[in-house]
């Protein structure tokens, strides 16, 4: 199935600069695993990033700060670290697992949230910080509205929702500014299960923006 | 092979590339020495540019340069060329330092192959190909779209930075942006 709905170039972009928060890179970083079109667009933005290095008027260096860096690699390197201890990866409800690109995720219990709807939030060590969320979300239910100013990506890893702007199967990423007015419906063959992080600020949206609001600073 | 010029002129992408080839190769300290006086002064200015400290862009840079030497091996001149890889590897350490700054850490052995690249029935456009149409897709771009997507890059902030840099209001620059990398896109998909 081809997957029809991706990041914006300006997306892309920033996360082959680097410049994507932690939450919003994992959602891309999932999307890209199964989008072979986006990977060859962030090569290109690496790429861009290269020859931007090269243009760059060089900064000189410190002036021992080679010698000390040739001394360094003379030193025997620091034996690699153990390999993290490889934990079998979470399965879904509906059997899928987890997707690898979220491995470091610390995967929360599924909650409540409203009727049909329930929602795990992710952890990451690196960065507590980070709002990652997966929902699930019952046949023909509406999908939370998150009440944030900023972009909202959202990947779909089963079942599928539509709003205005097309239907979402598992693949499609949806990225979304909140001046648009949309309100993705899980269609009516199954449960949705998606991952979802947004960039900005929370604001209270209605019932279900409060609850999610409250859930994510939990 | 084209023998690599010692001092004198800046040394070309295949030069470079074949620096690396030669730390991975002979662990060669002098190959090493030319790479790292072409490079590491770029990393510092590239990370200053990005709005790092100029101790944390200098200690960026040492450590970008410590790690080509330690992963020479994977460097593969068919899928990116030398500054491509060395601009993703001081990507990934200015990442890792961003969150270690958080006073968290959790070394993560994994944290460069985020994404699984699935080699096996990629459409695998050249490197060679793919770097030479973005040079003549970014030549195409006006000066003021050129502007803009490289600020793109640069910026945290990118559309309140880029409308103070160039002048105009927030607005607009949301439009600006979308409308540059549209271009961008059309100039490289017309060179298919
Ligand atoms: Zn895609």
């Amino acid at each position: 199935m081809s997957i029809q709905h991706h990041p914006s170039d300006e997306t892309l972009l920033r996360y082959a600069a680097g410049r994507l928060p932690v939450a919003p890179g994992l959602v891309v970083a999932t999307h890209l695993s199964g989008c072979v079109e986006c990977r060859a667009r962030v090569a290109t933005f690496e790429a861009m990033g290269g020859s931007l290095l090269e243009q760059v008027t060089p900064e000189p260096m410190e002036p021992e700060a080679l010698a000390r860096l040739l001394a360094q690699i003379d030193a025997p390197a620091p034996p690699p670290r153990a390999p993290a201890p490889r934990k079998p990866l979470p399965t879904l409800p509906g059997g899928i697992l987890l997707p690898r690109a979220l491995r470091h995720c610390e995967m929360g219990r599924w909650r409540w949230l409203g009727p049909g709807v329930r929602a795990s939030s992710l952890t990451i060590a690196q960065d507590p910080s980070a709002r990652l969320t997966l929902l699930r979300v019952g046949p023909g239910r509406k999908l939370p509205e998150h009440g944030h100013t900023g972009l909202e990506f959202t990947q779909i890893l089963s079942g599928s929702f539509s709003d205005g702007f097309g239907r979402y199967r598992p693949g499609d990423l949806s990225e979304m500014d909140s001046e648009i007015d949309h309100q993705p419906i899980v269609d009516p063959e199954g449960e949705c299960i998606c991952l979802t992080a947004m960039e900005g600020e929370m604001r209270i949206g209605g019932m279900f923006g409060r609850l999610l609001t409250s859930f994510a600073r939990i | 092979m084209t023998d690599v010029a010692l001092g004198g002129a800046m040394p070309n992408g295949e030069e470079l590339d074949r620096l690396i080839q030669l730390i991975a190769s002979e662990r060669d300290k002098q190959a090493f020495a030319l790479l790292y006086k072409h490079f590491a002064p770029r990393l510092k200015a590239f990370l200053l540019r990005q709005g790092l400290a100029a101790s944390v862009a200098e200690e960026l840079a040492q450590e970008t340069m410590l790690s080509v030497w330690r992963k020479a091996s994977y460097f593969d001149p068919q899928r990116a060329g030398a500054a491509t890889w060395i601009f993703t590897i001081a990507r990934n350490l200015r990442i890792d330092h961003l969150r270690r700054d958080r006073s968290v850490s959790t070394p993560d052995p994994e944290s460069e192959d985020t994404v699984d690249d699935g080699e096996t029935g990629e459409a695998f456009v050249l490197r060679a190909e793919r770097e030479e149409r973005l040079r003549t897709a970014m030549k195409s771009l006006s000066p003021e779209q050129a502007a803009i997507v490289r600020l793109s890059f640069f910026n945290d902030k990118p559309h309140s930075e880029i409308a103070s840099e160039l002048g105009l209001p927030l607005g607009t620059v949301k439009s600006r942006v979308r409308l540059a990398l549209g271009k961008l896109r059309t100039l490289l998909e017309g060179q298919l």
